[in-house]
């Protein structure tokens, strides 16, 4: 096993109530705006960057590049993995209060798992913790 | 860092429960590429979304993922299995 998984859980307790919750969504599944650089997958050791995804796009203006899942279904709509309209929904609905300044897209397939842990990771903990004013955060894969 | 609650939604239930997220909710039988269900059905997609963020506010166990059906999504899928030895 990973020495990763025996070290405690880093659980932080939600003290508020959902529908006066703002939801930021970080995804590994290599969501990105087109316009924005896409992650290198010719990079056999993967890419440790992450792409900042503004609240207010498009779902239109998104796409993934990411080559170790089947994405034809996040080509056909993007909230399969990333549900930017479908928050958008709970906070018509009033489930949540709503979206975050930031979202967050990389792509979770790395053969450096270090600097993934040690690098990435904290440097997307901090965009969403500095900038985002999320109080809390769905995490999706591909 | 204050630290932010989150709350994960895994189509590779064992896979992810080796890095034991805070919470985490698999929606059974889905593919991978499909944490929310199928394109366009926004209305199964609500419901997964909404039963993720429900999770923040339950009693969960941290470490644990928490199995949930939809059978709107259709057709299941088995999740890939940890290897051997691996993680």
């Amino acid at each position: 096993m990973s020495t990763l998984s025996r070290k405690c859980v880093p659980f932080t307790p939600f003290e508020r109530t959902l529908d006066k919750s703002t939801i930021a969504i970080v995804t590994a599944g290599g969501v990105h705006l087109k316009e924005q650089e896409a992650f290198n997958i010719a990079d056999e050791l993967g890419d440790l960057t992450y792409r900042v995804i503004p609240p207010d796009v498009d779902s239109s203006e998104l796409m993934v590049t990411h080559h170790h899942y089947d994405h034809a279904d996040a080509d056909a709509d993007i909230n399969v993995v990333f549900p930017l309209d479908v928050l958008r929904d709970l906070a018509v609905e009033g489930f949540i209060a709503g979206i975050a300044k930031k979202h967050i897209g990389y792509m979770g397939y790395t053969m450096q798992l270090k600097a993934m842990y040690e690098g990435t990771a904290p440097e997307i903990a901090n965009e969403i913790d500095k900038g985002s004013r999320a109080d809390a955060v769905v995490l999706t894969g591909g | 860092m204050r630290g932010v609650p989150t709350v994960l939604i895994t189509v590779s239930p064992e896979v992810s429960a080796q890095m034991r997220p805070p919470r985490a909710l698999y929606p059974k039988g889905f593919k991978i590429g499909n944490s929310l269900g199928r394109p366009r059905m926004r209305e199964l997609q609500r419901q997964v979304l909404r039963d993720a963020l429900t999770l923040l506010t339950e009693n969960t166990r941290p470490g644990e993922y928490v199995t949930r059906e939809y059978p709107d999504y259709g057709e299941q899928y088995e999740p890939p299995k940890v290897k051997a030895g691996a993680g």
